[in-house]
Order: structure tokens, then sequence, then C-alpha cells
């Protein structure tokens, strides 16, 4: 992050910029602005505290991989059930450099994709229209709270029969994983936008389309943004269990693989690499998340 | 009311059927550091054997090998019924010999009862201890059975089409041979792995254009849903599956009498069930599977009952073993390598047979499945149905 931040801090040893920037800004504003810049800064640092909180976040894993590192030593689970970590490594080394771990994961991703574009939309659409007009919610809501009681892969027998086994099968139950979360999120979120910033829109005599895109979606931005990271991380996860089922490649196949030919370091390999991703996802979100938001701390 | 019970039989059902959900539960104990102890050792009295299949609807009957045939006769159970102290337990697998596996490697059976060739290699290969103690299923055909309208007439014409195969089990080793005569690879074919329960809905509604598996599709196409267009009957008996009864080395050692007393046991239905005048009772008796007979006696159709059903171990078995073993690590189906020699022990066969004066019963195929030796069995004659 570069320091062109108008408040000299003790660590950045520079204090001759802001002076130029401090005379054109008012000064009530300024100290607001200033002391978000400073909290925005200060969160990025390598401070001491940073590392204790990654420490602390290091720990459980360390002692998890410790643990199974002694059983494998022990045998405290069979090898065939519990391989050696070193077998692991070994397996994630032989699938990236043979480039199946790497087609598998990309047709997963793929996968993924499509079914959180179609179940964001539908669900971003389905919300804000229930949003905004209260009559079609009033309609919609008792059977989509109905529906959305029956967890993902509890459509899949009726599903297998509408759409048959082939990707559509496993597309639409990503989709619907992100649909309800989603859905409810865009809801909640347009419904909770104050009164007084849509009579702001009056006073300004904003038409339908303004009102939408200028006051209610940006209000209600974070409500709706907690609805697309719990949709998609609901994908990532759904879509494992929709690969485990009759499918030919991808990472949940390669975990059906390796079960069925009891190579449990290829299922594990597969598990790693499912719960990285998921994490980058997450954490990808999550930066965006917060770049959409930044209008509304300085507010 | 209806509702609950049948979750509750739901429930039942899972719990014996799918024993692979305790291995992941033993693995989640593992995560959070509980699991210290090793697998408790079992009630020595109990002989726990597991069987690598179920019937239609997880009926918990198998079909199609000497095993199963003393399972529906209690031959085993009549062995030990005047051992009060000794209980046989048979537990079927939805998920075949991958989830014997499982089930062996947890510590939670002793017998791998049928258990198929590539299953049972994939184990040894990652040092699971078993021995070898009786042939349970020899020559068992692969069919290929496909929609109607799908344009397959055979082998050939499979290049990138859709097809289910059972993948781990022994059909996989015997599909991918079949596929490799024929100048095809896995590759180039879409395989989707089902469990035959699933393969069987899949060919009904018509979502895959066909399926390798067993007996199973006879009585599809005998109702014209599905078409058997290949079977290896027809072109090469050493393409077939084997499968064979398998104890834990631990069992084993801790009970070789127990051992010796279940391996006569099944000697013995195999002296019933290979004799041609019990033909239609062995088949009606696969039918507590829910598999109509008529599929059996197709499946057996110029077959004689101990081509099938013989427990003898000979080169021809051992010589299936090895190819299976050889070609598994061909097609990167395992990849460290399988001792499969010291795999055998035919000692307990051996002495049933003494026993039984059954030495010269049964015929004996050397390693090319030639017929070195004739056996009396051949002699028998199928009753005028």
């Amino acid at each position: 992050m570069s320091l062109t931040h108008p408040i000299p801090l003790p660590q950045a040893g520079e204090g001759t910029l802001p002076s130029r920037r401090t005379t054109r800004v008012p000064s009530a504003a300024k100290r607001e602005r200033d002391r978000v810049r400073v909290r925005e800064l200060t969160g990025s640092m390598p401070s001491l505290r940073r590392l204790q909180s990654v420490a602390v976040s290091l720990a459980f894993p360390a002692v998890l991989l410790l643990l199974w590192e002694l059983s494998a030593r022990y045998g405290w689970l069979p090898e065939q059930i519990l391989p050696d970590p070193r077998l692991v490594i070994q397996t994630i080394q032989e699938f990236v450099a043979s480039g199946e771990l790497l087609d598998d994961t990309r047709i997963s991703l793929a996968r993924v994709a499509q079914g959180f574009l179609f179940g964001g939309l539908a669900g971003l659409l389905l919300g804000i229209a229930m949003g905004l007009w209260p009559r079609f919610q009033a309609y919609v809501d008792p059977l989509f709270l109905a529906v959305s009681q029956v967890p993902t892969l509890g459509w899949m027998p009726l599903l297998i029969l509408l759409v048959g086994i082939d990707e559509e099968l496993k597309v639409t139950i990503i989709a619907w994983a992100a649909f309800v979360p989603v859905t409810l999120n865009t809801y909640r979120g347009i419904r909770g936008v104050p009164a007084r910033y849509r009579e702001v829109g009056q006073v300004l005599t904003f038409g339908p389309w303004s009102a939408l895109t200028k006051i209610v979606l940006p209000a209600a931005v974070p409500t709706i943004f907690v609805g697309i990271r719990e949709g998609l991380a609901n994908s990532w996860q759904t879509l494992v269990a929709a690969e485990l089922f009759a499918s030919s490649e991808g990472l949940g196949y390669l975990m059906a693989w390796g079960r069925q030919l009891f190579q449990l370091d290829l299922v594990i390999t597969a598990m790693i690499v499912v719960g990285a991703i998921g994490l980058l996802l997450n954490g990808g979100l999550g930066a965006i998340e917060r770049r959409l938001q930044r209008w509304q701390v300085a507010s | 009311m209806t509702t609950t019970s049948r979750q509750r039989r739901v429930f039942s059902r899972r719990a014996s059927t799918n024993p692979s959900r305790r291995s992941i539960i033993a693995l989640a104990a593992l995560a959070l550091g509980l699991a210290v102890a090793a697998p408790a050792v079992a009630d020595s009295t109990v002989i726990r054997l597991g069987y690598p299949g179920v019937g239609i609807d997880n009926r918990p009957f198998g079909y199609g090998d000497n095993v199963s045939v003393a399972h529906i006769g209690h031959f085993i159970e009549d062995e030990f019924k005047n051992d009060p102290d000794v209980k046989v337990e048979w537990t079927f697998f939805r998920g075949a010999g991958p989830a014997v596996n499982e089930a062996i490697a947890n510590g939670q059976l002793d017998f791998g009862a049928g258990e198929g060739d590539l299953p049972s290699i994939v184990a040894r290969s990652k040092g699971l201890k078993t021995k070898i103690i009786l042939a349970a299923d020899t020559r068992d055909p692969i069919y290929l059975a496909v929609k109607p309208d799908s344009g397959i007439a055979g082998i050939d014409d499979l290049k990138g089409r859709k097809i289910a195969q059972f993948r781990g089990t022994n059909l996989q080793i015997a599909t991918d041979r079949v596929l490799e005569a024929h100048g095809l690879t896995e590759r180039d074919i879409k395989f989707i792995n089902l469990d035959t329960g699933n393969t069987l809905a899949a060919l009904a509604s018509g979502d895959i254009d066909g399926a390798f598996g067993g007996p199973e599709y006879l009585d599809l196409d005998r109702r014209g849903i599905v078409k058997v267009v290949y079977s290896t009957k027809s072109d090469d008996p050493a393409f077939g599956r084997q499968a064979a009864l398998l104890v834990t080395e631990d069992f084993e050692s801790r009970h070789p009498d127990l051992t010796a007393r279940v391996v006569k046991a099944v000697v013995r239905s195999a002296q019933w069930s290979t004799d041609e005048s019990n033909r239609e009772a062995v088949f009606q008796g696969w039918t507590k599977s829910g598999i109509p007979v008529e599929t059996f006696r197709a499946d057996f159709a110029g077959v004689k009952l101990t081509d099938r059903l013989s427990p003898i171990i000979d080169d021809f078995f051992i010589a299936r073993y090895r190819a299976q073993a050889e070609r598994a690590k061909a097609y990167k189906l395992l990849r460290d390598d399988v001792d499969v020699d010291s795999w055998f022990e035919p000692k307990y066969l051996n002495q049933a047979l003494a026993d039984l004066k059954l030495e010269d019963y049964w015929p004996r195929y050397d390693a090319t499945g030639k017929k070195v030796a004739t056996g009396t069995v051949e002699q028998t004659q199928a009753a005028t149905q």
C-alpha cells in the first residue's frame, strides 16, 4: 500500500506529502477521512497483533497435522484408512505433475461458476422483486420458504427424473445452493433500506429506476453481499456432493475414484484442494465486499 | 406414523449396509484427537462375514457364487449349530468390494465372502492383510447392456458413448480387458460411476447409453428395456471375473480351527451347488436377491455349474489373479506392486476336500484354461425340467 495518506505515521517516516491536500479539504470532513484511513492502514500492517492472530489460526491445523503424523507413525488408524501424510504429499505432487489435479479443479470451478451465475442471478432478481413489491412477496414467500427448507441434496432424486444425470443436474444443484441464500438476503437487504433513504429519492424526484440503482441497491449491498458470499460457499460445498454421484470428472469424482480404488491419499488430496479453494473464494469475496462498502464507512 | 416407521427402516438399513459411514466417523474422531485406541478386538466367538453386494432394493442376499449359496442354505450356520458360543454374522455391502475392503481395514470383518478380484488386489496393494482360502466364483461373465435405440451393436461402437460402470469392483478390470481386446481404453468412453442399483434406474430412464455389468441386466433385456449386445461368454472366457473367500490374517492366526470349519462348510455347499441335478434349486435360491430365476437360467445357459462355482484354487484361478494384478497396474488402477503368489493359502481347502472325500469331485485347469483333470461332478445330470 502506498503511503499517500494525509497523516504522518511514525513508522512511515514521511511527513511532507499531506500538507498540500489539507488546504483543500474542509477540516471536519478531513478529520473523519483521516481517521478512516488510519484505521485502514494500521489494519493491514504486519503488527504484532496480526502475527498473533495468524499464529492462533494456524495452531489448530498444526495440532491436527501433528496428530495425523503421530497416528501414521504409531498406527492408531489402519494405514489403508488414514494414509501417511508423506504419501498424501507425494500424491499431490504426482497429480499436479500429471495435470490431472488441475484438470479436475478447472472442471469443478467451471461447474460452480456456471451454477453460481444462474443461481445467483435468479436469486438477485427474485429477491429484488420480493423486496420491491410487497404484493408479489406475499404471494411468493410462503412457497419459497417451504421449498427452501428442503436441503439441496434432497432435490436430487426429483431432479434426476427431470434433468437426467448429466451436467444439467450438477449445475442445477449448484445453482439451487446459491439461489436460496441470495434470494433471502437480497430480499432482506432491500426491505431493510430505511424509509428515509427512499424519501430522499422522492424529494429528488427520482424515477423508479434511479431510485433502485442510486438508493435502494447501494444501501442494500451489505446484506446482499452476505447472501452472495453464503451462496458461493454453498455452491462450492454442494459441488463435491453433486460430483460424487454419477460423474466422470471433477474434484468430487476424484474423491469417489479414490474411495472406490482404496486410495484414501487421493481422497485427502481432493479434500485439501476443495478446502483451499473454498478458503480462497471466501477470502476473495470478503475483499470485494470490503471494497464495495467503502463508501459506507466514509459517509 | 408411516413416515416415522419408514424413516426408521431407512436408517437401520443404512446402518447395516453402509459401514463406510462408520469409517468417516472414525476419521472425524481422529481429527478431534479423540481416537487414540486401536480398533476394538472383536468377540472371538463371532464369525463376521462381509458379502460384496446386495440384491434388488438392498435385499441382504447375494447371487452368482458359491458363498451366496452357502449363505442362503445356512451351510456355515449349520456347521456351528452345536457350538452355541460361535455366532455367524453376515453383512451385505451395497458398496460392493470397495466397501468390504473398508470394513476389513476397520477390523469389522473376518471374512470377505466372495470379494471380487480387483478390489481385493487393490486392497492387497495397500497392505491389507488377507489370505485367499477358497475360489468363490470363476469365469463370471460380464455383459454390455445398451438402450435399444442407442445404435450400439457391440464393443466397437462404444467410442465416445456414455456408459455406466461400478468403479473399483471386479467389473472395472474385466471391462478394461474387454476394451483392450477391442483396441479401446477407458479414456475412449465416457464412463459414469454408478452402483448396480442406480445403474438399473439410469438404464431404465435412458440417462445413459449403456452399462457394463453382471446378469442384473438380463431381466431388463427380456422386458425390452435394454438390449444386451455383448457378453464375455461368447468372447474369451478369460475375460470373466473371479471372486474368492478371503480371511483376515488376524482371524486366521487366532482361529485356524474356525477358519477350517468355515471353508469346510462352503465346500459342502459347493458340492451341492455344482451338482447339475440341483441346477434349478440353486437358481431358485438366488431369487431371494429379488432377481428372477430366468436371469440365472440365461446367465448359466451353456455353462456347467462347476465352471463357475467350483471352490478349487487351481492354476487357472491363480493365473487369473496374477493377470488381473498386472493389468490393474497397467491400467493405473493401483500404484503399488502386488505379490499374488504368497496370497493363496489352500491348506484349509485341501483339508476339507480330504475330510469330505471330495479330492476328485471337481475338475482342474492349468494356467491357460486347459483341463488337466476331470472331476466326478461332471457326470451329474440336470434334472428334467
